[in-house]
């Protein structure tokens, strides 16, 4: 695993010289000076109670934890990534290898298993991102070498896409003592596995959720030609898309889709189908279409499925274009959050893509990921744009989320979408 | 993944998007609904239970030879399982099979589904997207016209957490 | 402006009459689960799903299902029938809620 390159040290640089400019075509937008048009809990926002306890606002169902101490994607945050902590392993305490095995497992932790493979019937789903430890007890390594390396991994391997789980406190000194405890009881040899689906290394990928233009097979394809009647309603200011759009969505805006995300002078940034929306809409016809709303997802929906199977044409030439895609590139490679993780660990085939992550199967980045988003997923039966990703990533990072148009946001999902250039566009999908 | 353009157009058209009719209150409670009758589904049992309730001790052949049972062997979430069977039997008006039960053995409500056909079906094949609340055997049970009781069963595997939501 | 009954039915295009086809339809439905309180308990309303599916061919039924609530959300169901005549699938949706929902589909001879 090579290191990450310097790319997120150029971007600093830009923001150094840049931040005394005016909204320009080369300078970055922090999220601070982009007024977000995200419905109240797709903004990022912080609720400070009377005892000073913050909470964050975020959709139903989402933690509400704030992740304040933790670096964030926002481009003025200029925290550098956690220290790496060389540490000594706390003597007088012995380790309770049962308990270890416990939080090997636990999901409310990591859980372990979701990126190293332990024997068990009960270990389901174990993920291949990290080697097998099922014989680690065989290598004899001393208690105070996997300790450290429970603590913080960076020190024996600076490249290694393991969280420092001891140095960022998700794991105390106790519960890592039981956790070293438990792995010096793996000895091989491991008993023979009686179902190749338990072992990662073995397992049959899903067979995914069929035909993604079906209505019969995917409900976000009902949701959106259900909104061609939104498309023709007149908003308060007396005007309908289609008055502007005329010939039905489908004529009028085919094509549209294959260039966004895309800078728009107007407003000075890089801005999706979605981002564009959020002020585009309210302005021509008085129909607020805040981004994350039913409203907004709906039509973006209906704009990509009129180039549904044209090839994305992003623009990656012009020097805006270019400065863009390269700050979220930074991005893309910056460590975030408690776990200090990039979005490169997960999804780079140098590192963790096509890999089992637990039960889900990581996508490579190379093989373009945006070109089905906005997309039905089947767990949660919703629509999810491309920012609701990234927004749910934050929860495991454990990372404060950005306004789902923040700026660093646009400018990621600008650089992922340079790997679906010359790639038919298929939306909505259907996923997990 | 997404599946080509040219399956779906091969599928055929679509049909007249539905007309929501306006019906009087059912007004059934779920409670009221579910009585302990032996055809009555819905009922949170355990799968013994529900099994011995709507079929009594009636033997069950195995179907494994007729019943094709198509289901994902690991299921990326419970909340959307899709699940088809296949009879390779007659569906003629002297013999057809007239029940299809899925069944999932841990689901809390474990009696799934029931599809009556009719002759005029003209194959034994139905398919459903079913709920799973865990790791579970699936089965289908079939009836045919004589009373005749064959099943088939698939262990399902479904995957919690992740990452990924 | 909910989209609660929408439905969509698909069915082959160019059939000859015998040939025994297969149709699948979706319905946009909440298909309520049952909902439990912090201690466990079951929370006791009348939870909104679809109770039966009933589908026609040419006035006459081929495929009913009776459902519960360990069927998803929004449902997708197929079922087969022998084509006889041209004429109309029809696929009707009853929840607990009173809702009654109808779809049809034109079987076309090639």
């Amino acid at each position: 695993m090579r290191s990450a390159p310097p790319l997120r040290w150029a971007a600093v640089a830009v923001l150094a010289t840049g931040c005394t400019l005016a909204a320009s075509e080369s300078a970055p937008v922090a999220s601070s000076a982009w007024t977000s048009r995200a419905i109240p809990e797709a903004r990022g926002e912080m609720r400070v109670g009377p005892d000073g306890t913050r909470t964050a606002v975020r959709y139903k169902g989402w933690t509400t934890r704030d992740f304040g101490a933790f670096r964030t994607y926002a481009y003025d945050d200029a925290r550098p990534e956690p220290a790496v902590q060389k540490t000594a392993m706390p003597g007088g305490f012995a380790g309770d290898a049962k308990k270890g095995r416990a939080l090997f497992l636990d999901r409310q932790k990591a859980p372990c298993t979701g990126c190293h493979l332990v024997p068990g019937d009960d270990v389901w789903p174990a993920g291949s991102v990290g080697p097998d430890l099922s014989t680690l007890g065989d290598r004899r390594l001393p208690d105070a070498y996997l300790y450290q390396q429970l603590w913080d991994p960076r020190v024996t391997f600076p490249a290694t896409v393991m969280p420092p789980w001891g140095a960022q406190g998700i794991f105390t000194p106790e519960e890592i003592i039981h956790l070293v405890a438990y792995l010096q009881t793996l000895h091989g040899p491991p008993p023979p596995e009686k179902d190749a689906d338990r072992n990662p290394f073995t397992r049959r990928r899903s067979a995914g959720f069929g035909d993604n233009l079906d209505p019969t097979n995917n409900p976000a394809v009902i949701r959106a030609e259900e909104a061609q009647a939104l498309w023709n309603a007149r908003g308060p200011k007396g005007k309908a898309c289609a008055d502007c759009h005329a010939g039905g969505s489908k004529t009028a805006m085919r094509g549209v889709a294959t260039r966004y995300p895309r800078v728009v002078a107007e407003h000075g940034r890089v801005m999706s189908l979605e981002d564009f929306l959020g002020v585009h809409g309210e302005a021509t016809t008085g129909r607020a279409l805040p981004l994350e709303s039913d409203a907004n997802l709906d039509v973006t929906l209906l704009i990509k499925m009129a180039s549904d199977g044209m090839p994305v044409a992003v623009d990656t030439a012009s020097p805006a274009a270019r400065a863009a895609i390269e700050r979220g590139k930074a991005t893309f490679y910056r460590r975030v959050g408690q776990r200090n993780h990039a979005c490169a660990d997960c999804h780079t085939p140098e590192r963790g893509a096509n890999k089992f992550l637990g039960g889900r199967w990581l996508a490579d980045v190379t093989e373009g990921l945006t070109r089905h988003f906005p997309t039905w997923r089947t767990d949660r039966n919703e629509v999810w744009d491309m920012r609701k990703r990234f927004q749910w990533c934050m929860t495991p990072l454990g990372a404060n989320m950005l306004a789902a148009d923040a700026v660093e946001y646009a400018e990621l999902e600008l650089f992922l979408t340079t790997f679906d250039v010359g790639k038919p566009i298929t939306a909505p999908g259907i996923r997990h | 993944m997404t599946q080509p353009i040219t399956r779906r157009s091969a599928l055929g058209r679509l049909g007249a998007v539905s007309v929501a009719v306006a019906a009087g209150t059912l007004g059934v409670s779920a409670r009221a609904h579910a009585q302990a009758s032996s055809q009555a589904l819905g009922l949170q049992e355990t799968v013994q239970d529900g099994l011995k309730r709507v079929f009594g001790g009636r033997p069950m052949k195995d179907g494994t030879a007729l019943i094709k049972l198509d289901i994902p062997p690991i299921a990326e979430n419970g909340a959307v399982v899709p699940v088809s069977v296949e009879v390779n039997a007659p569906m003629t008006p002297a013999s057809y099979v007239k029940n299809i039960w899925i069944v999932a053995d841990k689901n809390r409500i474990p009696i799934v589904a029931r599809a009556t056909l009719t002759p005029e079906a003209g194959q034994a094949f139905v398919g459903a997207n079913i709920r799973l609340g865990e790791t579970t055997d699936v089965r289908a049970i079939v009836e045919q016209s004589d009373g005749t009781l064959l099943t088939a069963r698939r262990e399902v595997k479904v995957t919690v957490g992740g990452c990924g939501g | 402006m909910s989209d609660v009954g929408k439905i969509r039915i698909r069915v082959p295009s160019a059939v000859k009459a015998g040939d025994v086809v297969r149709v699948r339809c979706l319905v946009i439905h909440p298909m309520e689960r049952i909902e439990r309180d912090a201690q466990g308990k079951i929370l006791d309303r009348n939870y909104n799903y679809i109770t039966r599916v009933t589908a026609t061919y040419l006035g006459k039924p081929v495929a009913t299902f009776d459902l519960t609530q360990s069927v998803s959300e929004n449902p997708a169901f197929s079922f087969a029938l022998k084509a006889t005549a041209p004429g109309p699938v029809k696929v009707t949706f009853v929840d607990t809620h009173g809702g009654k929902y109808e779809g049809t589909a034109d079987i076309a001879f090639a």
